[in-house]
């Protein structure tokens, strides 16, 4: 971050926050996703030291992932409900400040690293407390109901979030160049099998292991609510247990981390056979994301190792697929 | 003809030498691309080294129109071809997920 953007950000927090002898003392960027950046921002506000995250987008990103105003209204709605979240603080629209809009946020500790968190016993007060914690933030969650005027830009709530899926996977397969017949015979598997609707819920969309925070004691953030969207509740829990998820762990079916009837009974009332379905799915649509995140270093958007490889983790997401579907017919 | 040692050759002693060497003297922070680097050399190798020939798979248009479900003449022949096209193509790019 150069000096300039950091002084125009600093002035921005000073009128947000009501300081004006508000100062950042340091301004770090933290291992960020392929499409935003997350700086720690240490400030002193009211004389007092605060820690800060500060949220914005890289230059590329997916079309699919919401902005950052959006984010900002899924947390406040998200910390509303219960849920796990750190607190927003301040949002600022205007692109001119900090070269993208971004939003403030408390710093929370914690581990949230997928191969360490499935690798530890102990962490979140041990595998089988924190799947059942990962239930409870998922139930919360989903106790948020369309329609909500806060949350106007998810749209309208699908009538059937599981055909509504795979039509929109279908639609980002036609977007590529090459035919995926591995996914095709998943996706036309899951309309063959489809379950019959439910009434939707605001769904995180991308809550796994890796986007969950926690410390020795627990959960301390449910993290990277870009995808939110009204879905499917089942569709959450399929994701978080779906096996490319849980990080080499296989054993542990929620995430990686602990028992599946774990997290089932944090939750509640689970339906096993619609989380099935959608575990499929999971496998399918995160098969789509890499393709699209291959093609973005293919076509030049954005040479990275990091998205190259991520392309080649489709083939064993096509044979898992292919796994799961002959597994089902059996 | 080229010079041999061949491409795979050179990736994978160049890769060893990668593991080896380098990632214990690189700080922490660079690690991680090292560690990204020697699986993208380990990509490579293992496609210079394939000789693998793919059959034509079912269409996707079929497969979408339920050309292929269960019950049908070519259901069999069909997910057999995917898998063993998927299995041909993890043996490149991942091949620990053939040993699940």
């Amino acid at each position: 971050m150069d000096d300039a953007r950091r002084g125009a950000i600093e002035d921005f927090l000073r009128a947000a926050s009501g300081d004006p002898a508000l100062r950042i003392t340091g301004a770090a960027l933290l291992s960020g996703g392929a499409i935003q950046q997350n700086w720690a921002l240490d400030v002193v506000l009211h004389g007092a030291p605060e820690a800060w995250v500060l949220r914005t987008d890289n230059a590329a990103t997916l079309a699919v992932s919401l902005p950052r105003a959006a984010e900002y209204a899924l947390l406040r709605a998200a910390r509303a409900a219960d849920v796990t979240v750190p607190e927003p603080l301040f949002l600022c629209k205007d692109p001119a400040i900090a070269g993208a809009p971004f939003f403030v946020m408390r710093r929370v500790a914690g581990i949230a690293a997928g191969h360490r968190v499935v690798k530890s016993a102990t962490l979140g007060g041990g595998r089988d407390a924190l799947a059942r914690a990962l239930g409870q933030e998922l139930a919360r969650i989903h106790s948020i109901k369309p329609p909500r005027a806060d949350l106007g830009f998810l749209g309208a709530a699908p009538a059937d979030a599981g055909l509504a899926f795979i039509t929109a996977q279908r639609a980002a397969l036609d977007r590529q160049s090459r035919p995926r017949p591995a996914l095709e015979w998943g996706l036309r598997h899951m309309e063959r099998t489809a379950p019959s609707p439910v009434p939707t819920r605001l769904t995180h969309n991308d809550f796994r292991t890796g986007n969950i925070m926690v410390d020795e004691a627990g959960i301390t953030a449910v993290l990277d609510w870009e995808f939110a969207g009204w879905g499917d509740p089942a569709a959450d829990l399929g994701w978080l247990c779906a096996r490319c998820w849980r990080f080499g762990n296989v054993a542990q079916e929620a995430g990686g981390i602990g028992p599946r009837e774990a997290l089932y009974a944090g939750y509640g009332d689970v339906d096993d056979a619609r989380v099935r379905w959608w575990e499929l799915g999971a496998h399918i649509r995160w098969a789509t994301i890499a393709i699209d995140q291959a093609e973005r270093h293919i076509s030049g958007v954005e040479t990275s190792l990091e998205l190259a490889l991520t392309g080649h983790m489709v083939p064993e997401l096509e044979l898992q697929v292919l796994r799961m579907v002959e597994t089902a017919h059996a | 003809m080229h010079e041999p040692p061949d491409a795979a050759n050179l990736l994978e002693t160049a890769r060893a030498l990668l593991l080896a060497e380098l990632l214990p003297a690189l700080p922490e922070a660079q690690k991680m691309n090292a560690r990204m680097i020697a699986n993208a050399i380990a990509i490579a190798a293992r496609a210079a080294r394939d000789n693998s020939t793919f059959p034509t798979p079912p269409e996707a248009d079929l497969i979408r129109a339920g050309a292929y479900d269960p019950g049908t003449p070519g259901h069999d022949a069909a997910v057999a071809m995917l898998m063993d096209i998927a299995r041909a193509r993890c043996a490149v790019s991942s091949p620990r997920a053939l040993d699940d």
